[in-house]
């Protein structure tokens, strides 16, 4: 009788479990899952530098699906890349905005992705020091404590940066794993020597906190951060069409972004990330936002890619092999341009990042 | 219009800082005076352009003209900035009331916190307790509203090492708990222990070791060292209480782990070894020791070498021992026959990976008993116990997802996760003897609604042999912490 009791118990709980859970097969998704590897300021759910950055302030994607009912859910990781490797490792979100190094990472490491679109090319790198540092170069920093914010696109340029330097590496200084906020604050507070960072870094200056040792800006094309935009490869299967409308409304709006006639209004979206307009500014200062917000995947982002893994690899950062001619998926960008008459708008670049004639 | 605000804000401020001024040459006042000359001449030409605006077109709203004067690049004039320094002022003002008056300030940093856990229970098995008082007898009871737990606990470090991260830190807590022998009373003391980083803290990829010392929990398996706020099951397993081991205890544990690895692209370490070993009291918390013997601790766990993104993630194979010395009586009396063996060994199995999770708990245990009826004819016995606790769960939902719940939201969002589970809970305190052990069936659901809320259903269907009884027992609790 009481063994009885405590099945039907059981039996009960597991029913009334499984009716939230039970999904329903469709053709389109409920929702539409998309996980972006930064934050705002404060942790503000904002972010800048790409195009997929002005889709989510402009509710681009919302509006395009609005008429579909499928919902988008934007998940900003304080975690940057390696969160948002976890999250597509635990099947929980669909499409990703992140950096070339995390996601060699995931698909090395097996996770199931498909890059879409080039979106945020040709990033700078800075290191700074607290400003009455007396460091004055990279080499000044040798054994001293240097915040880098590890299995994030800018290891792998620190790791170029440093190996271009008479084969330096992390080893040569005391490198600390911190993310972005936490160096902003320890270098304020002077808890670390330096801090790698990228166009927040302008903010610190403005306000006679940090002082810039090092740039990446101005330099070849080579010593880059590099992101991109990409969906799980269950997704683009499950949902082919649903894939095609994101492409085509994020290129869409990479075109606008892309036109320096709107490039004012293009920074000043950037800024409600907290990273002010003037250091977007002055890190998008000489290049025309073309260059930069191209979705292109050209012979200069390929190449890009396949040196990323070659040194990964040479650091032990990658452990497996990818792929990179199959694990890019281009006809998706490709049917945006043709839809949007968009062909030729951007430049076609060498594998050296010049334009090809 | 803007050069006509500029020329004055010249001249009031050369004016102004004429009165700071010792004794100002004549070349000093020559251009004050010119200063001044052209801050009328300004004022002459606004009210001049003013006076024809007037006539040209109809009056211009308030709200535009402060606009107006709030271009990019007017200058800042006096009032400006008195009234940025009024306003400097009175936030300096307002911040050091607030924190002579209204704010809480601690020595050292201090984090405050706390969990708290609220029931209703309901069994049917009646229980029904004699005792001395009225206060203290219960009358046929089947159901009741508890709270079990409330813990208030202070957490934080005495020394930061900005260098290396060897920090010295503190725990005090305090309150009601299932894992305290005295709960007779609200605020028992439970944590009280001081720890301290041996080795470097600030690289991942370097080995761990801390050494903690005070009252403490053991750290023996997988049931026995988990907090309050990280059990998923309502109930102890039956062998944490009935062999002693939830007790805190007072004593020296190092704690420390081993070659471990780090997937910075996930942002996961997982130590290869990581282990434990300690001495202590082994008397409970809040007393001293009860003989000069101590009792020792010790674990030893190994974790599969993997990425994160690999099936054998979090698989981990432990083990633990405790060994120590008991004070022996003649049964039902506190005449003292010496001391005798309190001997615990446990294996445990972990596999947590995301969204399911699998453990498995072996204890043995083996305690000396004194059996006689006087000193000189007790003789002691060893009896064997043993225990295997197994539980099962799945998630769904994102909450155990660390990069995931770490969002960057508007909003107080926490994401609603619903975790069932099953656990199998038996305990055999005399292994020699048949029809003793009692085993628990718990099936359970966890409800996760909000950053340190959860809400737990657990239908336990109890079979205990020895006091020949099978019942059920319906419990339902929120557990919160801040």
């Amino acid at each position: 009788m009481q063994r009885r009791h405590f099945l039907l118990s059981t039996l009960a709980l597991a029913l009334g479990l499984s009716l939230p859970v039970a999904g329903r097969a469709d053709d389109k998704p409920a929702v539409i899952r998309i996980g972006v590897a930064s934050v705002g300021t404060g942790n503000r759910p904002v972010f800048g530098g790409s195009s997929v950055a002005l889709a989510n302030v402009k509710g681009v994607l919302e509006e395009e699906f609005k008429a579909d009912g499928i919902k988008v859910e934007w998940n900003f990781f304080k975690g940057a890349g390696p969160a948002v490797n976890e999250a597509v490792a635990n099947k929980l979100i669909d499409f990703a905005w992140q950096g070339d190094l995390p996601s060699l990472i995931g698909k090395a490491g097996g996770l199931k992705t498909r890059l879409l679109i080039a979106d945020g090319t040709r990033g700078n790198a800075y290191l700074a020091v607290p400003a009455d540092s007396t460091a004055k170069s990279i080499d000044d920093l040798k054994g001293r404590k240097v915040a880098l914010f590890k299995g994030t696109n800018a290891q792998l340029v620190v790791a170029k940066v440093l190996d271009a330097r008479g084969g330096l590496s992390e080893r040569d200084f005391k490198s600390i794993n911190m993310d972005g906020a936490t160096t902003q604050a320890a270098i304020a507070t002077k808890d670390i020597d330096a801090g790698w960072f990228g166009a927040e870094v302008y903010g610190l200056v403005d306000r006679g906190i940090a002082r810039i040792v090092y740039t990446t800006k101005g330099q070849s094309p080579n010593l880059a951060r590099q992101t991109h935009f990409l969906v799980t490869e269950d997704f683009e299967k499950k949902y082919p069409q649903i894939t095609q409308r994101v492409v085509t409304a994020l290129v869409k709006q990479a075109a606008w972004a892309s036109d320096d006639k709107n490039r004012e209004q293009v920074l000043q979206q950037w800024s409600k990330s907290g990273v002010p307009y003037s250091a977007w500014k002055l890190d998008y200062d000489g290049t025309p936002l073309r260059v930069r917000l191209s979705p292109l995947f050209d012979d200069y982002f390929v190449q890009h890619y396949r040196d990323a893994l070659a040194l990964s690899k040479k650091y032990k950062l990658v452990r497996g092999d990818v792929d990179i001619d199959t694990w890019l998926e281009p006809k998706y960008q490709r049917q945006a341009l043709r839809d949007l008459k968009l062909e030729g708008y951007w430049p076609d670049n060498d594998a050296k990042g010049t334009p090809k004639k | 219009m803007q050069q006509h605000r500029y020329w004055l804000g010249a001249g009031l401020l050369a004016l102004a800082s004429a009165g700071h001024a010792a004794a100002p040459s004549n070349e000093e006042l020559q251009k004050q005076i010119a200063a001044l000359k052209k801050a009328v001449e300004a004022l002459q030409q606004q009210l001049d352009q003013n006076a024809q605006a007037s006539k040209a077109a109809p009056a211009v709203p308030a709200a535009t003209a402060v606009a107006a004067s709030d271009a990019a690049g007017a200058p800042a004039t006096r009032e400006d900035l008195q009234g940025v320094q009024a306003d400097l002022e009175n936030f300096k003002y307002q911040v050091q009331r607030d924190r002579d008056t209204a704010t809480a300030t601690s020595t050292r940093a201090l984090n405050v916190g706390g969990t708290i856990q609220a029931r209703a229970a309901y069994s049917t098995q009646n229980t029904s307790t004699p005792a001395a008082t009225p206060a203290g007898v219960v009358n046929d009871r089947n159901s009741s509203f508890d709270v079990p737990t409330a813990i208030l606990a202070f957490t934080g470090n005495l020394y930061k090492d900005y260098d290396e991260g060897r920090n010295l830190g503190y725990r005090l807590s305090a309150g009601a708990s299932q894992q305290t022998a005295s709960n007779n009373s609200f605020l028992n003391l439970l944590d009280a222990y001081l720890t301290y980083s041996v080795l470097p803290t600030i690289d991942p990829a370097t080995p761990r070791l801390d050494v903690a010392f005070g009252q403490q929990l053991l750290p023996f398996g997988l049931e026995v060292p988990a907090t309050e706020d990280l059990k998923p099951v309502i109930l102890n397993a039956q062998f944490t209480t009935r062999l002693g081991l939830a007790q805190r205890q007072i004593g020296l544990i190092a704690r420390g782990d081993f070659d471990p690895v780090v997937d910075y692209g996930y942002n996961y370490r997982a130590p290869l070894l990581s282990y434990a070993f300690g001495v202590v009291n082994g008397n409970g918390p809040n007393t001293s020791d009860n003989n000069s013997a101590k009792d020792w601790v010790g674990r030893l766990a190994f974790t599969v070498p993997s990425d994160y993104n690999s099936w054998w993630r979090q698989l981990t194979v432990g083990g633990s021992f405790y060994r120590g010395k008991a004070n022996l009586f003649v049964p039902g009396s506190s005449t003292l026959v010496g001391t005798g063996d309190r001997v615990r060994y446990g294996l445990d199995v972990t596999y947590n990976h995301e969204p399911f999770g699998i453990t498995y708990e072996y204890i043995q245990g083996r305690d000396d008993t004194p059996i006689g009826t006087t000193q000189a004819n007790t003789k002691v016995a060893s009896i064997k116990s043993d225990s295997h606790t197994a539980t099962f769960f799945y998630n769904f939902g994102e909450q155990f997802v660390k990069g995931f719940r770490a969002q960057g939201r508007y909003d107080d969002w926490w994401p609603k996760s619903y975790q069932p589970f099953f656990r199998y809970d038996r305990f055999d305190p005399n292994t020699d003897k048949t029809s003793d052990e009692s085993t628990v069936y718990t099936a359970g659901l966890n409800v996760f609604f909000a950053q340190t809320t959860k809400f737990q259903l657990n239908v336990n269907y109890t079979d205990d042999k020895a006091k020949s009884l099978s019942y059920s027992d319906f419990l339902a609790q929120f557990q919160f912490g801040f």
